[in-house]
């Protein structure tokens, strides 16, 4: 072990970065099939969130590698959720991967750590609000599943 | 500006086939952690009067002249989830005085909303800003469970502020005054 190896973090805190990694990795695959399949402002859009994407990658590995882990590579290839071959289709893609997203940061929010729990609610609202312009409408729990809702104290962890 | 997949559509779809690739671990399984009483419950309070006032403003905002109801509609319904799934949290012991005696949030002297449509989109506007910042500065003293349905909801608020902006914009571009 040489002297530059940072100390290594809580392992529940390595885990929901490599879980919000995990996602921005599929959601940079994810946005380039939505980018392909628009045109015009649409696909502009789609390649200005594209690349946000690419950017909170680059910091999730950082954060992960400052904390003493390696970050988790990309697969070669994702199994889309959704076939695209429509500009809405395309759209729906974005949105599923913005909900995605969204539920892999409220990980970061479930840390005790201050600014970790700071940095993964703001990701959440970047992703609600770009989520938001592909579907067209807003949502009153972005990155929460209908069972979390549903059944808040069902059991403790 | 992008197509209306319904939403029922895309949650269809969520479920059908899963994209990620790399990781099974789901951040939001940590939501059934319970909230403990104490500093929780104060916590949870002040959101739920946050959330009360939010929905009260919007219910005076459309009572009052002008305002887009079928903009501000879907936005206060959002609200009044919120508000719901924040007191499905609060575990009140038997007995003990309630401190929130208004079930709906409505007419407890209703917030002064401005009454020219512009202004009061301005006015909600500055109200989810407020309430979304608000919601993050609850975040460090509470339960993970509540700290993840607090950041939803600030993050909900957000995505508000787009879409007053763009009934402000088409209001403007309609019909000044």
């Amino acid at each position: 072990m040489s002297g530059h190896t940072p100390p290594a973090a809580a392992p529940a805190t390595l885990d929901a970065l490599q879980s919000a990694l995990a996602a921005e990795h599929a959601a940079v695959y994810g946005y380039g099939v939505v980018g392909a399949n628009l045109t015009g402002s649409q696909m502009a859009a789609a390649t200005a969130d594209w690349v946000a994407h690419q950017v909170a990658r680059d910091t999730l590995e950082a954060m992960i590698r400052s904390r003493g882990g390696e970050p988790a590579a990309a697969a070669a290839a994702y199994q889309l959720p959704v076939t695209v071959r429509t500009p809405g289709e395309a759209a729906a893609l974005a949105v599923l991967l913005e909900d995605r997203i969204a539920a892999a940061y409220l990980g970061l929010v479930a840390l005790s750590g201050t600014a970790l729990r700071r940095f993964g609610a703001l990701q959440v609202r970047a992703a609600a609000l770009r989520g938001a312009a592909w579907r067209g409408s807003t949502v009153a729990f972005p990155g929460l599943s209908a069972a979390a809702l549903a059944a808040p104290r069902r059991r403790a962890t | 500006m992008a197509a209306h997949p319904t939403r029922r559509v895309v949650l269809a779809a969520a479920a059908a086939l899963p994209l990620a690739a790399a990781s099974g671990c789901d951040g939001v399984d940590v939501l059934a952690a319970p909230p403990r009483p104490g500093p929780a419950v104060s916590l949870l309070r002040s959101a739920i009067a946050a959330e009360q006032l939010m929905v009260a403003r919007y219910e005076a905002a459309l009572d009052g002249a002008g305002a887009p109801a079928a903009v501000l509609e879907p936005l206060l319904s959002e609200h009044r989830a919120h508000l719901a799934q924040l007191r499905s949290r609060l575990v009140v012991p038997a007995g003990s005085p309630s401190p929130s005696p208004s079930p709906s949030g409505r007419r407890a002297g209703a917030p002064a909303v401005p009454a020219s449509p512009a202004a009061a989109l301005a006015y909600l506007r500055a109200a989810e800003q407020t309430a979304a910042a608000a919601m993050l500065d609850r975040l460090p003293h509470a339960p993970a469970s509540l700290a993840q349905l607090l950041a939803s909801i600030s993050a909900s608020e957000a995505t508000h502020v787009p879409v007053l902006d763009a009934a402000a914009a088409d209001r403007t571009g309609q019909a000044p005054g």
